[in-house]
Parts: structure tokens; C-alpha cells; sequence
């Protein structure tokens, strides 16, 4: 069957490669072997193995997904230039934004399993064999869009490879509605994973209107540079070609969302620091330390310089066309947000409990190696898929005429 | 032609997610095979256990079937006759508590009683469990007093000899009549001490809870008496509650509960005081256990200056309705309008 | 042999039963106090009313104890050892309910041996004379421990003194302004008329504690006055507070990631003292 040979096909193709492809795998698997003996531990002793407890309760897990379902959401960043403004360079790497996309959705999923208490019912949450809270609780809305948007990027990205595969032409109503949907839902995803924290007063951290906003500019930052850094990857090691102009599109995109979200910092530290209420206090800790505690006070700052100087080699076009400078500030970039969603926003929404206990968290080495873990895991996910799609866009990958 | 070969990728991936159905329950079946721990007679929980419905949906027989099951693994795993009651909620009863917080002494028995009643996880040497407290006091300290004369031109940005006026005053850096952040640590010798008082906080039953609205599975909801409650067989452990409360009342089984058979209390209740197991929420439900028998909770028996009542809101000769008439109520963190049912007021 | 055998024997009975009446003295029941106690030092439990846990059924004790203060912290049977309270003197809707209370009469007769005592020194006029009047004065010889200065009793300031409160014919029992006696059950009686407002509180529930069933009509067990504050030294210096101060419980344990509570100390702009502090570390300066 066609369908089964385009798998085989595709597989085979993905998982052979030089001696560089094998260590990279090899690397790759040594984390996905902490994942799988670290997640084992974690359900048969429990989640006492985290350094997670009842006052900082969501920790090195949530800030992972949070991060990841931003960068699932950046395919848009290619997807909607390419089909909505035709922009050829783009074209023919939209497939690669999907598989992308995919693997972050992928990656989510683990860190849910890995958060949650007792993922042996997650079937609970399945309309019809369990209950499903929607609309009330947000999130329902954020499983139920994840699951959509990674549906849908499977449904395009296979689509369009398998057609590709097979030489036949595609169905373009049925091809570009599925796009269409997809770019809207992509907005979608990480407005709602913002909603999920914004629509808690319990967290004045989190209690803002921004959040949504802040979130799909880090997203649409984030993302696209680590698209950026796949696709010097894909330059150096595949006979894939990516056009300049397609980098420097993406390029500019980060740019400017990575300008807003310097602008949505700056924000947020002048509205809550020049009244300074109670409500500041999680501000006030991760910026300044309080009480003589100042766990998270290094990672802020850090993260901040990392932003402004990718910020800074961005916007300036000499630095950001040249593709020397470019992979650095787009790995600043990347860590900087990373550092950012994680230590500079989901932990100090935490601290101090809404009834002020000012507890510290540094995660421990379980989670350390589960959060590894599930990033090897996607990255292997990513390699693969990455090098079907391009096999396939090649043309390498190619069903055997005459059949 | 399109069409046809869309239908066959479509039976492919309907046979694709048919099979990963199968392997995610296979997988699902294997979680929870780990996660029902080593312990033989929890390891004994059924299969009907695992893949019993969500409790407002069971049928009385299912409830019976539930309790009895629940009786059978309790009474084998603590060594004692263990009953599950499984009592709804009484007609004509809305639950409220009112705490006196002009009397209470921080003396923190209402914390260890509550702990006595409901088989809380408790603490264990090796690290795998915490005693779990649902009840928090806080200290309150009333602030120095020792104001001085020759400060009080002193503050930010200018001191003294400036001419434009002071727009912070120097008693904003130095807690004066209570400190804004509580304590919860403290351990005095005796209480109360002279410069604080303390304030006790556990749940607080909300009329419009946030825990619920955002329960993805709906395992936590209002009963028609007014208690929020949790059934712990159907939490999953995400945790949204926890985040979402904005009185830090609930807590969450981190490791295996650690219940030494001598601390057990063998009558219990379904959605109350039965030992939870590793990975669900739990919180106050007003003891359940024996609220629903008629009794007193048992944070209302312990305290020793008799500063916590309880009893029926639709009762008008109700002690928590006569409060609500006569003293000055107030409740905590109003403004986020979840209408708590837990009341403070002062003499 | 046989002898050096039996003698071995012997000896290792007795060994044995030395270890064994060891065990046996520490298998002494558990005690604490319902109110008005305090665990001391050496681990001895003092107060008010003591109780001693036991099985009121196989596995559900009648209470059950803080091992840190020796104070009860639970009741399984809430009405064990009690008996019914009596008539109140005012007719309120609250009289439906069934009121039980600790009784104060036979734990004075039986444990502190007030009542032989108060017999043998006060029913005797050759012993103790009766008093010809209540005119305070100050006591010797006895009960001087309960009121140091009798004429400045810590109760009402000087306001009232011994024989206000107790009959002055009949130390069995309390008496009151218009010559009423008045049981050691039901102190509210006398304490009411004084104290009326905290009366009308304790009669409704509002003040005070009771045990017991919620529902209406229930059966409680209602903490009479001298259960909670101690007549002979109401004031409770230096709280002041009508109630004598009490050792805490302990505190909750840290949470992972915390070593210690230091950051409970510091209120945030380097301690608490007059003035104003440094700021602490960590802040920029003019924030604030």
C-alpha cells in the first residue's frame, strides 16, 4: 500500500546519514534514556522525587511547556508568509516549520505527563469515557487545542509529503483550508496556554493583560530562531536549499517580535514597581531578592542581557544579515526566552503563596533528567522528521514509478 | 480519484490511531500498575477501582459497590474495621464557619486535630512524605511601637531640611501596627504573645470556588450543602486547583501517604476523611465524616478559647447565623469575589 | 548441676520480670489536659480537668493526645463523664438543647479533695470560725496560694474579693449577690451576673466552647467559665488577656527547599527596630 511504503520509505531515509547523524543520535539517546528511567522513578515513588512542593507547586515541568507550546506555535512564522503573502523562499520550507511544530506539541505532551500526579487517568479527561470541563476550565481549552493544532500539522505536513511522494497533485481546497486553519489555531495554542495562567488573581505575577500578548511575541521570537538555527544546520549538512531571503524574513520577524517583548518588559517592571503593592512582591523577589532570599534574582538578569544583546545585534541589519553573527544572537535569543518563560514568569508566580510563604525552588536532579530527557526525545522526534521532509522536498524520497 | 485515495490515507490513520489507542491504554494500564505501589493490599486495588466513573455519576448501587470495596482494602491495609460512609448531603443544610480571630491564640491544636481526624500522610524519616497540615496559622506581628519624636520628618526622597515635603514617610521602611507579611514558623514558648496575633486559614468552602471552575475533569466540586469536595479516585493530579486557590488551601500528595495503622481513624467518609493515595489533591471538607452525622468538626472541638463555630447558615438559632448578626464579619481577600462561607469577626 | 541450672533459671526470671514491671510502669495510661493545663518539663501533665485515654470501643479511644503540650486533641466519645447541666436561670430559645457539662463537684471531691476538706475545716466552727460578716480582710495560714493578696484579688481590681463568691456558711458550694447557692457545675449562674454580656454570648455559643452534635436540638457538651479562665487569677498577666497562656504546638514542617526560617525574621528592611533601617541587601536603593 502506498501509504505504508511512504512510511517505510520515509523512515529509511530519516535514519540514514553519515557518522556526524549517528553521534548526534547517539547523543540524543542518552537523554531519552534519562527520560525513560527518570519518569519511571517518578511514577512508581511518586512525585516526592521533585523538589516540587505543596507552596511552589507547578515547576520546572510547567515552565518547559509553556516555553515549548510558544515555539510548537512559531511554524505560523513561515506558514503565513509563504501562503498568505506567497512568499516563494519560504515555500519550500514550510514542511519544516510543521515537523517543527510538531515536535514541540510532542515534547508538551511529555511535560504534561511528567507534571501531572497520576497520568495512569489521564483518560478522565477524554469527552465521553470521562469528563471533559469545557468550557469552564481553560485547561480543557488548552488540551483541546494542542491536540487540534498537532492533528492539523500532521494532516498538512504529511499531506503535502505524501502527495510529493507520490508525484500527484494535491487537492488545494482541501490542502490550503487545513493551512488557513492552522494559522489561525497557531495564535490559538499559546493565547490560550496564556489564558491558563493569566485568569488566576490568586497570581498577581500572572494577573495581567499582557500575558497573551507577551507570550505570542516570545513565541514568535523563540521559535523562529531555533527554525533559524535548523536551517543553517539543514544548509551545512543536507543539499537542501534555503535562500537567503527566507532567513532574513524570519530574521526580521524575530527582530521586531523580540523588540516588542523588550517593550512588554519594560511594561510590566514601570507598572508594578512605581506603586510597588503587595501584589509586586513576586516582582520585587525576582528582581531584587526579598527577605534575603534571591534564588531567581541571577537568572533575571541574565536573561534580560542575553535579550538585549540579541536585541541589539538584530536590529541592526549589517549584524543580522550576517550569518556569523546570526546563529549567536539567535542561541541568546532562545536561551534568553527560555530563562524568561521559565525562572522569570512561571516561578515567581509561585513565590510567595497566596498567602505569602516565600519558598525557594531549584529543581532536582529527577526533574532535571525528565526535562532532558523530554528534550532529547523531541529533538530525535524533530531529526527524523526534519530529514524525511527533506528527503522528500529533494525529491530522495520518492515513490518508485511504474509501480 | 483524490477523494478515493483521501479516504484510504484517512482509513490508514484511523487504523493508526485505532492501535495507538490500544498501546495508550496498554500504557495507561502499565502507569497505573506502577503507580498503585508495592503495598500488597493496595496493590490488590481492582480493576474496577482503576476504571470506576466519576462519583456524582454513579448509581447508589455503583456508591454501595464503591464503599464496600473501599471498606475491604482499608480494613486489610490498617488492621482495624474501617467504615466509607457515603452519606449525601443533608436537606436544608448550607455549611458556614465563623472564626473569632479576636480570640484566637495561635495555639495551633486546630492544625494537629485535624490531622488526628483525617488521616493527613504523615511525616516519614526517610524523606518519602510530609505530615500534611490542611489548616495554616499565621502570625500576625502587631509592629514596634516605639515611635520617636526626631523621625518623624525623616523619609524618602528627602530627610530632614528639604523643602519640598516628603512623599514616603520613614514609617513606611519600619512595620508599624502589623507587618505585612505573616509568619508561619514561629514557635514561642507561649501563646499568645503580647505583639501578635494570629490568624488561621484552611478552606474556605467558596460559594463561586476558582479551584473548581478549573478543574479540567470536574473531580472537585460544590456539594448542595456547601462543601467543596474532592473525589479522590478521579484527580488526576494536574495540580490547576492548587494554583488557581487563592487561600493556599489545598495540598497534594507528593509521595505515597505514610498513615501508620495506630493513626488512623476508621470511620471516614468517601469524599472525606478515607486515606488518599500518592498523586491526588485533598483539602479541609469540614469533616465530612461527622458534619454529616450532625457533629462538630474537629477544629471546632479542640480550640481552647472556643474562637471557631460551625453549624448550619439556613438555621436562623444556628451560633454561625447569630454571628453573622450581631458581630463584625469580615472575610478574607473579598474583592476576588469567590463568596467564601468561612467567616472572621472580632467581639 | 541440676542446681546451678534451676538458679540460672531463677535468675533470669527475675531479670525478667524487672524488665518486664519496667514496661509495665512505663505502659501507664496516656493523660492530658482538657483545659487549663500545661505539660512541664520533666514531662508531667498538670491542669484543670486531666484525662486518661482509654478504648471506649476496640480501636476508637475516648481522646487523643498532643505529645507535644499533653493536651487533648481529639474527643472520641464527647460525652464521656458528663452529666446534664441543669437549668439555666433565664428562659431562652437555646433550652431545647441538650446540655451536658464536665462535672465540676465530684473532680473537687475526688481529685483535688476540696469538699472533705472544706467539710472538715469549714463545717467545723470550732475548727475554722464563721465569719461574722464579708468584709475582705486578708487570709493567713491557708489558701494563700490561690490568692496571694485576697483584698487585691487578680479579679475585678479590688472590686471583689473570697466571700463574694463563696458562701460564706457553705464552702461546698458559690453563692451570689442576693444569698442564692450555687453549684461548682454551673458557675455561669454567678459569673453571668457580672459578666452578663459574655453570658448572653456563652448561652447562645458564640463565647466559650461547647463539643458535641451541631444540629439543632443536639447534644453538646458546653464548657462551663471556670474550665477556661481560672477565677482566682482571671487577669493572666503579663497577656492580660483573661486567659492563661498556653504552649504552642509545633510548627508546620519546611517545605523542601527551605533550610531554615531566617526570611520569616526579616521584615523586609533589615529588622524591626526604631527608625529607619538600612535597607537590606539586595535593593536598589530608593526602591522601596
Amino acid at each position: 500500500m502506498k501509504q505504508i511504503r511512504f512510511g517505510i520509505d520515509f523512515l529509511t531515509y530519516a535514519l540514514k546519514g553519515g557518522g556526524k547523524f549517528y553521534v548526534w543520535l547517539l547523543f540524543l539517546s542518552f537523554f531519552i534514556m534519562l527520560w525513560v528511567i527518570g519518569n519511571i522513578t517518578q511514577i512508581t515513588q511518586g512525585m516526592i522525587v521533585t523538589n516540587l512542593n505543596d507552596q511552589v507547586s507547578w515547576g520546572l515541568y510547567m515552565s518547559n511547556f509553556v516555553f515549548l507550546v510558544g515555539v510548537a506555535a512559531a511554524a505560523v512564522t513561515i506558514v503565513f508568509p509563504a501562503y498568505v503573502y506567497n512568499y516563494k523562499p519560504l515555500k519550500d520550507v514550510v514542511i519544516i516549520g510543521e515537523m517543527l511544530a510538531i515536535s514541540a506539541v510532542v515534547m508538551c505532551i511529555l511535560f504534561v505527563l511528567s507534571h501531572m500526579g497520576r497520568p495512569d487517568r489521564l483518560w478522565h479527561i477524554v469527552p465521553g469515557l470521562g469528563i471533559m470541563n469545557w468550557p469552564n476550565s481553560m485547561l480543557t481549552w488548552d488540551v483541546a487545542v494542542l491536540n487540534g493544532y498537532l492533528a492539523l500539522n500532521v494532516i498538512c505536513g504529511f499531506y503535502y509529503m505524501y502527495k510529493k511522494y507520490t508525484g500527484e497533485p494535491m487537492n488545494k481546497t482541501f490542502y490550503m483550508t487545513f493551512v488557513y486553519i492552522s494559522i489561525v489555531w497557531a495564535f490559538s495554542i499559546h493565547t490560550v496556554t496564556a489564558f491558563l495562567l493569566n485568569t488566576m488573581p490568586t497570581r498577581p505575577m500572572w494577573f495581567h493583560s499582557i500575558v497573551p500578548i507577551k507570550f505570542i511575541v516570545t513565541a514568535f521570537s523563540a521559535g523562529p530562531a531555533f527554525i533559524i538555527l535548523s536551517f543553517f544546520v539543514i544548509r551545512k549538512h543536507t543539499k537542501l536549499e534555503i535562500k537567503d531571503e527566507a532567513i532574513n524574513m524570519i530574521s526580521t520577524i524575530i527582530t521586531f517580535c523580540l523588540g516588542i517583548s523588550l517593550f512588554l518588559t519594560l511594561s510590566e517592571v514601570v507598572t508594578e514597581l512605581y506603586p510597588s503593592t503587595e501584589h509586586s512582591f513576586s516582582l520585587k523577589y525576582l528582581m531584587f531578592g526579598k527577605h534575603g532570599l534571591h534564588g531567581l534574582v541571577g537568572w533575571f538578569w541574565v536573561s534580560l542581557v542575553m535579550n538585549i544583546m540579541a536585541f541589539i545585534l538584530l536590529i541592526n541589519p549589517t549584524t543580522r544579515k550576517n550569518y556569523n553573527i546570526l546563529p549567536f544572537a539567535c542561541v541568546l535569543l532562545f536561551a534568553g526566552i527560555w530563562i524568561e518563560k521559565g525562572m522569570a514568569f512561571v516561578l515567581p508566580g509561585m513565590i510567595p503563596s497566596p498567602i505569602g510563604e516565600f519558598v525557594e525552588y531549584s529543581p532536582s536532579w529527577i526533574e532535571i533528567g525528565n526535562s532532558l530527557g523530554a528534550w532529547g526525545v523531541g529533538l530525535t522526534v524533530f531529526t527524523i522528521l526534519a530529514r524525511g521532509a527533506i528527503g522528500v522536498q529533494l525529491g530522495e524520497v520518492k515513490y518508485p514509478s511504474g509501480n | 480519484m483524490s477523494n478515493k485515495q483521501n479516504r484510504e490515507k484517512g482509513k490508514s490513520r484511523r487504523d493508526f490511531l485505532k492501535d495507538a489507542g490500544v498501546a495508550g491504554a496498554g500504557a495507561f494500564a502499565g502507569a497505573a500498575a506502577l503507580l498503585t505501589g508495592s503495598d500488597e493490599a493496595e496493590a490488590k486495588t481492582t480493576w474496577a477501582e482503576h476504571f470506576q466513573k466519576n462519583y456524582r455519576l454513579m448509581t447508589d448501587a455503583e456508591k454501595q459497590e464503591a464503599k464496600e470495596r473501599l471498606e475491604t482494602r482499608y480494613s486489610e491495609e490498617y488492621e482495624k474495621k474501617v467504615e466509607v460512609g457515603i452519606e449525601p448531603a443533608m436537606p436544608g443544610v448550607l455549611f458556614g464557619y465563623a472564626l473569632n480571630i479576636q480570640k484566637c491564640i495561635g495555639c495551633r491544636r486546630c492544625v494537629h486535630a485535624c490531622v488526628k481526624e483525617n488521616n493527613q500522610s504523615r511525616h516519614d524519616e526517610n524523606g518519602n512524605a510530609t505530615e500534611i497540615q490542611w489548616i495554616r496559622v499565621i502570625r500576625m506581628e502587631k509592629g514596634n511601637f516605639a515611635f520617636k519624636n526626631e523621625n518623624m520628618d525623616e523619609g524618602y526622597p528627602g530627610s530632614k531640611g528639604e523643602e519640598y515635603g516628603i512623599q514616603v514617610g520613614g514609617n513606611a521602611h519600619t512595620p508599624v501596627g502589623t507587618v505585612l507579611e505573616g509568619q508561619h514558623y514561629y514557635e514561642p514558648q507561649r501563646v499568645p504573645e503580647k505583639d501578635a496575633f494570629y490568624f488561621p486559614i484552611q478552606c474556605h468552602q467558596c460559594e463561586k470556588p476558582p479551584c473548581v471552575k478549573v478543574c479540567p475533569v470536574r473531580t472537585t466540586y460544590r456539594d448542595p450543602d456547601g462543601v467543596v469536595v474532592i473525589d479522590y479516585n478521579w484527580c488526576i493530579g494536574c495540580r490547576m486547583c492548587m494554583g488557581a486557590c487563592p487561600y493556599w488551601a489545598r495540598r497534594f500528595n507528593w509521595g505515597k501517604p505514610n498513615l501508620p495503622k495506630e493513626d488512623m481513624n476508621p470511620r471516614t467518609h468517601y469524599m472525606g476523611n478515607r486515606p488518599r493515595m500518592k498523586g491526588v489533591v485533598e483539602k479541609c471538607h469540614f469533616c465530612l465524616q461527622r458534619s454529616r452525622k450532625g457533629r462538630y468538626t474537629a477544629c471546632i472541638e479542640v480550640c481552647p478559647v472556643g474562637a471557631r463555630k460551625f453549624g448550619n447558615l439556613l438555621d436562623k438559632n444556628s451560633e454561625v447565623r447569630k454571628i453573622l448578626d450581631r458581630k463584625r464579619v469580615f472575610r478574607l481577600k473579598a474583592e476576588l469575589n469567590t463568596y467564601p462561607k468561612f467567616f472572621y469577626f472580632v467581639d | 548441676m541440676k542446681k546451678y541450672k534451676i538458679s540460672k533459671v531463677l535468675f533470669s526470671f527475675l531479670v525478667a520480670s524487672f524488665l518486664l514491671s519496667g514496661i509495665a510502669y512505663a505502659a501507664d495510661p496516656e493523660v492530658c489536659f482538657e483545659s487549663r493545663g500545661m505539660k512541664s518539663e520533666d514531662g508531667e501533665v498538670v491542669g484543670y480537668t486531666i484525662r486518661e485515654k482509654r478504648d471506649v470501643e476496640p480501636g476508637w479511644p475516648n481522646i487523643k493526645c498532643s505529645s507535644r503540650t499533653g493536651g487533648v486533641l481529639w474527643w472520641g466519645d464527647p460525652f464521656d463523664e458528663t452529666e446534664p447541666m441543669g437549668e439555666l436561670p433565664i428562659e431562652a430559645d437555646y433550652t431545647y438543647e441538650e446540655a451536658v457539662v464536665k462535672p465540676r463537684e465530684a473532680h473537687l471531691t475526688e481529685v483535688i479533695g476540696l469538699f472533705p476538706c472544706a467539710d472538715m475545716c469549714h463545717g467545723d466552727p470550732e475548727v475554722v470560725a464563721v465569719p461574722k460578716d464579708t468584709t475582705p480582710r486578708t487570709l493567713v495560714d491557708m489558701h494563700t496560694e490561690k490568692a496571694e493578696k485576697p483584698t487585691d484579688l487578680k479579679h475585678g481590681r479590688g472590686a471583689i474579693w473570697c466571700l463574694d463568691c463563696h458562701s460564706r456558711t457553705n464552702r461546698n458550694k458559690l453563692i451570689d449577690h442576693r444569698g442564692n447557692e450555687i453549684s461548682f457545675n454551673q458557675p455561669m449562674k454567678l459569673c453571668g451576673k457580672c459578666h452578663g454580656q459574655i453570658y448572653r454570648d456563652w448561652r447562645d455559643g458564640i463565647h466559650g466552647k461547647r463539643i458535641g452534635m451541631w444540629v439543632p436540638g443536639g447534644k453538646k457538651r458546653w464548657w462551663v467559665c471556670t474550665e477556661c479562665h481560672d477565677p482566682h487569677n482571671v487577669q493572666q498577666a503579663p497577656g492580660n488577656r483573661g486567659f492563661a497562656q498556653l504552649q504552642p504546638e509545633p510548627a508546620p514542617e519546611l517545605p523542601k527547599g527551605m533550610l531554615n526560617t531566617d526570611h520569616e525574621q526579616e521584615h523586609g528592611h533589615g529588622g524591626g527596630g526604631g527608625g529607619h533601617a538600612a535597607p537590606a541587601a539586595g535593593h536598589a536603593p530608593g526602591l522601596h
